[in-house]
């Protein structure tokens, strides 16, 4: 990474589900335009990672600092407020509200209609099929196009940070390639993202620099090629 | 939405159409009790249907407007507006206490808590006698200006007008209510708590507003029925009324406008058809209400609407 101050910042980041401690000092830097993926096998902390950044969870210990300014424990609309968008594992959608529904609640804190319009149409122009199905029930779309539509909505709030939970989890591998060109596109847009995966190719695809955790601590990072080469860390912690 | 609305007005044109056709006391009596029911009905049914969870005090709202339209009327004798204007807003104003208070808690611990204030404040009108001359409740509630003259039948019908006028207010509130920004994100987070809070919305803070706003609803039900019966009792505070509401919106179906509306209408006159079988009146509704929460669990609302769909994509296919 380079010197330059980062984006988000968590120092020794502790978090827990009651009394299951589940991440233990994680401490990860994303440098602004990055795109930095968090891998790991089931159970690691990847998305509790997310939860703690996203003010989902509360962190017990730790800082996060988000352009420079603390918000750890923070409430989760404040922090969406501030610029960070998170979506989600399991795609989650509003299964009874139409697609374009969906996409109006993603904007929720833009209170400008015009404003909300114009990213409507950004990501109907960046997800054709959205605009397709804008009318029918969320529920009633497929796996992909409902990822389509949760990353969808996630941008509707113009993030400076785009935080996504495993978004090829369950999707065939032609709609997996769609759904990382997408994450391409938004990288080359300038928008940060942190990225969850188990799949390490997948991840290591499209971000510049991983971290790897188990079982709540990064135990390794580097940039993706490094990772890739390094048989070893790859066989330890991720199993393949 | 086109449906709901369609529906609220239809049945709005039917009430006001109906002591032409139907009359008699007894009529009018079930007339003002199906509005006083779809007001409670409706109010607990915002909390039940948009925030998710189970308000199991909401009688709390319902005793505090009746004991304030109660107070202000035979001891200030104030007019029956401003006394509901006053039974509303204190109402509202517990609403935003309690609901302060028990929204941070989910699940079975908001049931428990909610029915505990309700349980308080019964306590308290049963032993406060200097203020609600306790158990034996204030009587002798003054008849409000309208309802003055003439016999009884034509009081009975003016009382069913203004219920009828109070119900579709609280209505048109709630539809503006549902469909506003704030309705929305209270849908979105009965559906999916998580989902909303990444997308910015607050959920405490709209599960207040929709609290204070069935408060309201709720104290003006309570005042109107203080009127009715010109009578007042820490009852108003027990759990008949809640059980009614209860079955009401369970029977209708949670979470849409229609269904506590169709409940209410139901409920009261089943009640009453059934004080036929006298002792087994109860019983027989009992189990009405068992095979209502086996057969649609969704009430009558949510089995129509289904059917409606089902019916649609059928058209759909065969086009």
């Amino acid at each position: 990474m380079s010197d330059t101050s980062p984006i988000l910042e968590l120092r020794n980041v502790d978090a827990a589900y009651g009394k299951v401690k589940s991440l233990h000092g994680i401490s990860i830097r994303v440098a602004p335009g990055e795109v930095v993926a968090l891998i790991g096998a089931n159970g690691a902390g990847k998305s509790t990672t997310l939860r703690a950044i996203s003010g989902l969870l509360a962190p017990t210990a730790g800082d996060i600092q988000f352009e420079g300014r603390s918000i750890a424990g923070r409430r989760p609309d404040l922090i969406v407020r501030g610029g960070i968008a998170h979506c989600p594992e399991e795609r989650h959608v509003w299964p009874d509200l139409t697609v374009q529904e969906n996409l109006h609640l993603g904007a929720y804190l833009c209170r400008d209609k015009g404003e909300v319009a114009k990213r409507e149409e950004m990501v109907l122009q960046r997800f054709p099929r959205l605009r397709e199905r804008a009318k029918q029930a969320a529920g009633t779309l497929s796996g992909g196009e409902q990822q389509m539509l949760a990353i969808g909505r996630a941008l509707m709030s113009a993030p400076k940070l785009l935080l996504l939970d495993e978004p090829s989890l369950g999707l065939s591998p032609v709609i997996t390639m769609e759904v990382l060109s997408v994450i391409r596109d938004l990288r080359d847009q300038g928008i940060t993202i942190v990225l969850v995966e188990q799949n390490v190719h997948n991840a290591l695809s499209v971000a510049s620099r991983a971290y790897v955790l188990s079982t709540g601590r990064v135990v390794a990072e580097d940039s993706g090629a490094a990772l890739l080469n390094n048989a070893e860390v790859l066989r330890a912690y991720l199993s393949g | 939405m086109v449906f709901e609305r369609n529906f609220l007005l239809a049945a709005f044109a039917v009430a006001v159409l109906v002591p032409l056709v139907v009359q008699g006391e007894y009529a009018m009596h079930i007339g003002v009790l199906i509005m006083f029911s779809v007001m409670l009905a409706t109010s607990f049914n915002l909390i039940v249907g948009y925030v998710g969870e189970l308000p199991l005090g909401h009688t709390a709202f319902l005793g505090i407007g009746a004991y304030v339209a109660a107070l202000l009327s035979s001891t200030f004798g104030l007019a029956f507006h401003w006394t509901l204007i006053c039974a509303a807003v204190i109402a509202a104003i517990f609403g935003l206490f309690i609901g302060a208070i028990t929204l941070r808690l989910r699940g079975p611990f908001f049931v428990i808590v909610t029915l505990c204030f309700a349980e308080v404040l019964r306590l308290i009108a049963n032993n406060w006698i200097d203020l609600t001359n306790g158990p034996m409740g204030i009587s002798g509630i003054p008849k409000p200006d309208w309802a003055m003259s003439g016999d009884v039948l034509q009081q009975k019908v003016s009382f069913y007008y203004v219920g009828i006028g109070l119900a579709a207010i609280t209505l048109y509130l709630s539809y503006r209510f549902v469909y506003s920004n704030i309705g929305r994100a209270a849908i979105a987070v009965r559906e999916n708590r998580f989902v909303a809070q990444s997308v910015g919305i607050w959920p405490f803070y709209f599960g207040l507003v929709t609290f204070v706003l069935a408060a309201a609803i709720s104290g003006v039900a309570g005042g109107y029925y203080a009127y009715y019966v010109s009578f007042v009792g820490p009852e108003v505070f027990g759990f008949s009324f809640m059980i009614s509401m209860l079955i009401m919106v369970l029977a209708g179906g949670k979470g849409t406008l229609v269904g506590p509306v169709v409940g209410a209408v139901l409920v009261v006159l089943l009640e009453e058809f059934l004080r036929d079988f006298k002792d087994l009146r109860f019983s027989i509704f009992g189990l009405v209400v068992v095979a209502v929460v086996l057969f649609l669990p969704q009430g009558l609302m949510g089995f129509i609407t289904k059917r409606h769909e089902a019916y649609k994509v059928r058209q759909a296919r065969d086009a």
